[in-house]
């Protein structure tokens, strides 16, 4: 086997090549990396270094008419977590410990709300501060967590303006789907998620802006990165509404006595909302920190449905508020005249086989067209509903604003429903039907449902001589340069009705408080004049909803409330009242008259 | 005695100067970021160790040569009585038994016997009269190897075991041993490897035989090569069970450094970051990133090239590399100088232990070889580390010297 012996040469020539392949994989390697993979090595190493934050803007804030706040801002803490950088075993369940919650529970928080793992996912906002200083001063212990200051939204306490500001919460990844391509929200953002703050929520949030920061490995921050500026925020805009506070607190005050309803109070003028309350109410504060389970499933399974935000998405009939329609239809297309004296009210109207009461058993006699509406006779209006063709009488509802969105400056609103032949054919079959269904529309009842605020919006048509601007609540907004656009009211439509008609109508109005007959008598007062319309919608769940319209001065209205309490009675009875409060409140305030001074011309006034 | 100076191999022992104070440089560079000052200043400490090994280095160079040849196998038993000794009453850390701890300062027996093994070979085979392909050749000198890898396995440490059977493999192949048969002689770890798949083990066994049959190595060592092929590829799962929990991790982390990102493929993917992002030019003295913000683990010690590739690039590497490929050079000119068997033994011996590790250290920062722990020759911070490696610079300037000697 000695003849495999190799020369000196021959070995020499093997170790040298056993050396140069060495180091020749060496080299290679060398090359691969620094060269072929620089690039994609260089950015993970930047990637490595640095975490990049948003920097949050300042969103905007609300303001009523008169530059009070209604929402604005209040730092929160809150407390991430930067996957990359926790330490398994340590982060998690020292976090767990110090917030009280299950390490699971933290586990879950850090999956759903992770971006990226050099992100920081929130694990919770409006965090306890002696939690922060545990998280200070024991910083070692917490590899990998961070917190932020951030604000959170601050809704001004006893408002009751959740209605229209509505509250802001974490973006959903439906939202961030919706809004792909046109606002870049991240996992964790916040986004309006109703009223104003949905509403307007590209123009409360501003623009968010990119932060740089060099971390170590163990995810101590170390300062700006120098190499890439950061990217600075646009600051919110601030949104001036047509609110008034003074008037939404007195709309909340009148309301705490009941159980559930509703105020919505326009300036016929131009349409401003200068109150809008829902009750029961619930504190939008609430969503600006984590929601308590406890307090989510009480709202939840309250009977009274705080969430229901009534004046825009209450659907009621609206009883006798709309008796205008068919008497003004009537009066419009010749039907009836305005000296026209109908068949005397006896308690009620037979039609076929079938009796229709009036809501006063001992009858109103023979009324002309205004005075049914002064003293709401159901008689004469079911006569006038016989008259009348149906898609007559439901194209006049339609032509007031009913049965379609009033298209105010909030979100989600019910168009509600205004029925038709075609309606009633295909629910109950051609021919199926009678025209007793048609009585039940002139007085509002039956298979027409129609929101607070289109109730408001239609007597502000009456009101302005029938024009109808647009209901609106902001008014200006101001960028963050302290620009301030202001938005014009725009008119929506005018109503159907020939002038002289609505001139009638307009009588009614007044009659209802300031006739002799009138069903909101009580209303009257020396000092400014009062007009509106009561309404008794039936419930076929429980007892009737009271509602009433008012405005006021009757001469040139400048305020147009609409109130519905549930299941409250007659509206004459408990709206009307209602209303009375907030205009005297707006009263007060306009002429200046001190509270006691009013409340004694009041008690002077006969009931 | 005394020696001429002027006569010394002064290129070489200018390259080792010069790895040593590079490294020095990229310790200083690796701990200016530390938070401790004990971490800043290891390179004071390396200097300080640099100039007692250069004063070992000294006396090495003085010592006759027939000491080590005499010295060899009393060397080799003290060898093996302080690996026992380091089993028994080491400090045991991060699960391995390595070192003794003597007045703070750690040292590992493992070093001691690299340099027993390296003269017990070199005077086994320089005074053997049996032909180099012998089997009791190959098997005795198998023994003397397998011994002390056996009790370093026992520690366990399987990058040194590696370094010991390097130093085996270079002195077979330098005292003439052909290619093809060291092959067939590795080729049971082929199978080791291969065994982890049906198909690949099957087609690498009939190549094998192919091999075996073309070659005709003699009948025996054939059959006792395809015997051994078998046993090491059906043991593979019996062999896979006795390694330590991390030495299999390490393996599967260097197959696929992306399984365990934060765990031990950490280490691999941060350093190939840092090497890869330094690019042509290197970040800058001071200002490499991944080691500044802490990225890079271990970056004093088994990780010290990867600092040098982050700061100062391919050009900054390939100096090193280019003084390492300088050295190995040298030593082989060296030791087809020399007159003597057992002296360039020593050399190929000594090269072979610089080589391995120079290799597989680099070669793991640059995620080509898994993470063994072996520290880069010279640059690496630890003290008795460099001490050794200036003992074997000593051995091979002091062969050098002596090349006339017989």
């Amino acid at each position: 086997m000695d003849q495999h012996r190799l020369s000196l040469e021959d070995r020499r020539n093997l170790l040298l090549g056993v050396a140069g392949i060495a180091v020749l994989i060496v080299f290679i390697g060398l090359v691969k990396l620094q060269i072929f993979q620089h690039s994609t090595l260089k950015e993970q190493s930047e990637n490595n270094q640095l975490r990049i934050e948003p920097i949050v803007p300042k969103r905007g804030v609300v303001y009523d008419r008169e530059m009070r706040v209604i929402v604005d801002n209040r730092p929160s803490y809150t407390l991430s977590v930067v996957p990359a950088e926790e330490r398994k075993s340590i982060t998690i369940s020292n976090l767990a410990d110090l917030l009280r919650i299950d390490s699971a529970e933290v586990r879950s928080r850090i999956r759903r709300n992770m971006t990226s793992v050099y992100q920081p996912a929130t694990i919770v906002r409006d965090v306890e501060l002696n939690h922060l200083a545990v998280l200070e001063e024991q910083s070692l212990r917490f590899p990998g967590v961070t917190y932020q200051m951030e604000k959170v939204r601050r809704y001004t306490y006893s408002l009751g303006s959740e209605a229209f500001t509505g509250y802001v919460g974490e973006v959903s990844e439906e939202e961030m789907k919706r809004a792909s391509g046109r606002v870049d929200y991240r996992l964790g953002s916040m986004i309006g998620k109703k009223g104003i703050e949905k509403f307007y929520d590209s123009l409360l949030r501003g623009q968010e802006g990119t932060q740089y920061i060099e971390v170590t490995a163990t995810g101590q921050a170390i300062g700006p990165y120098s190499a890439r500026p950061p990217l600075q925020p646009v600051q919110g805009t601030d949104l001036v509404t047509s609110i008034d506070i003074d008037l939404q607190r007195a709309c909340v005050a009148v309301l705490d006595s009941f159980c559930c309803g509703a105020i919505v109070a326009i300036d016929p003028r131009s349409g401003e909302i200068l109150a809008l309350t829902s009750y029961p109410n619930w504190d939008a504060n609430m969503f600006s920190s984590v929601v308590p389970e406890s307090s989510w499933n009480r709202i939840i399974a309250d009977s009274s449905h705080p969430l229901l935000n009534r004046p825009l998405n209450g659907l009621y009939p609206p009883g006798s508020t709309v008796k205008f329609i068919a008497v003004g239809a009537a009066l419009d297309l010749g039907l009836v005249t305005e000296n026209t004296l109908l068949k005397p009210c006896g308690g009620g109207y037979q039609f076929g086989n079938r009796f229709f009461r009036c809501w006063e058993e001992m009858g109103h006699g023979a009324l002309t067209a205004v005075h049914s509406l002064e003293r709401s006779c159901d008689t004469y209006l079911y006569q006038v509903g016989v008259k009348l063709d149906v898609d007559e009488l439901c194209r006049y509802y339609k032509a007031c604003g009913f049965g379609a969105l009033t298209a105010v400056d909030l979100p989600n609103e019910s168009p509600g429903l205004i029925p038709s032949s075609e309606y009633f054919d295909n629910r109950y079959g051609k021919n199926k039907w009678t025209k007793a269904l048609v009585l039940n529309l002139a007085i509002g009842q039956g298979e027409v449902l129609t929101t607070p605020i289109q109730l408001a919006q239609f007597f502000c048509g009456l009101g302005n001589n029938g024009v109808v601007f647009q209901p609106h609540m902001v008014t200006a907004t101001v960028g963050p340069d302290g620009a301030r656009t202001n938005i014009a009211p725009t008119v929506a439509f005018t109503l159907p009705f020939k002038p002289r008609t609505l001139e009638l109508l307009k009588e009614g109005v007044r009659l209802v408080v300031e006739g002799d007959g009138g069903t909101a008598r009580r209303l009257r007062n020396k000092l400014y004049s009062i007009g509106g319309k009561t309404g008794t919608a039936q419930n076929p769940h429980g007892d009737n909803h009271s509602w009433f319209v008012g405005m006021a001065p009757l001469e040139a209205p400048e305020i147009v409330v609409c109130a519905i309490v549930e299941n409250a009675g007659h509206g004459s009875d408990v709206a009307a009242p209602v209303v009375g409060e907030v205009i005297k409140a707006y009263m007060e305030k306009k002429l200046g008259i001190k509270n006691q001074q009013l409340t004694a011309v009041n008690a002077g006034t006969p009931q | 005695m005394t020696i001429q100076y002027k006569s010394l191999d002064w290129k070489l022992i200018g390259a080792a100067v010069a790895l040593s104070l590079i490294g020095i440089f990229i310790i200083y560079a690796a701990g200016y970021y530390e938070q401790s000052a004990y971490r800043q200043t290891f390179y004071e400490r390396q200097m300080l160790w640099f100039l007692l090994a250069i004063a070992i280095f000294a006396i090495i160079i003085h010592i006759p040569f027939r000491f080590f040849d005499f010295g060899a196998y009393p060397l080799y038993g003290l060898a093996l009585v302080l690996l026992l000794l380091v089993l028994a009453m080491g400090d045991t850390r991060l699960g391995a038994t390595r070192w003794f701890s003597i007045g703070g300062v750690s040292f590992a027996p493992a070093d001691v016997g690299k340099l027993a093994l390296i003269c017990t070979l070199a005077r086994f085979f320089s005074y053997t009269r049996l032909p180099v392909t012998s089997k009791r050749r190959l098997a005795l000198s198998f023994a003397l190897t397998a011994v002390p890898v056996a009790l370093i396995l026992k520690q366990p440490d399987l990058g040194t075991s590696l370094v010991f059977w390097a130093i085996l493999i270079l002195m077979w192949l330098w005292s003439g041993l052909s290619p093809m048969i060291l092959a067939l002689l590795l080729s049971p770890v082929v199978s080791l490897i291969t065994a982890s798949h049906w198909l690949a083990w099957a087609i690498y066994i009939v190549v094998l035989l192919v091999v075996l049959f073309a070659y005709k190595p003699g009948l025996t060592f054939g059959v006792v090569i395809v015997i051994a092929n078998l046993a090491f590829g059906s043991f593979l799962p019996f062999i896979w069970n006795r390694l330590a929990d991390y030495q299999k991790m390490r393996i599967l982390v260097f197959l696929d450094p992306g399984m365990d990102p934060r765990g031990a493929g950490y280490q691999i993917i941060q350093s190939k970051i840092a090497i890869g992002s330094g690019g042509v030019l290197g970040k800058g003295f001071l200002e490499g990133s991944q080691s500044k913000l802490d990225f890079l683990p271990e970056r004093h010690t088994d990780f010290i090239f990867s600092v040098l590739g982050e700061e100062f690039g391919l050009w900054g590497s390939l100096v090193v590399v280019g003084i390492f490929a300088f050295l190995f050079y040298r030593c082989i000119r060296i030791a087809v100088r020399c007159r003597s068997p057992f002296t360039s033994n020593i050399v190929i011996g000594a090269m072979a232990v610089i080589l391995f590790q120079f290799l597989v250290n680099v070669g793991m920062t640059l995620g080509m070889m898994p993470v063994t722990g072996l520290p880069l020759p010279f640059l690496s911070y630890g003290g008795t580390s460099l001490v050794m490696f200036w003992i074997l610079i000593g051995l091979i300037i002091s062969a050098e010297y002596r090349w006339q000697e017989y």
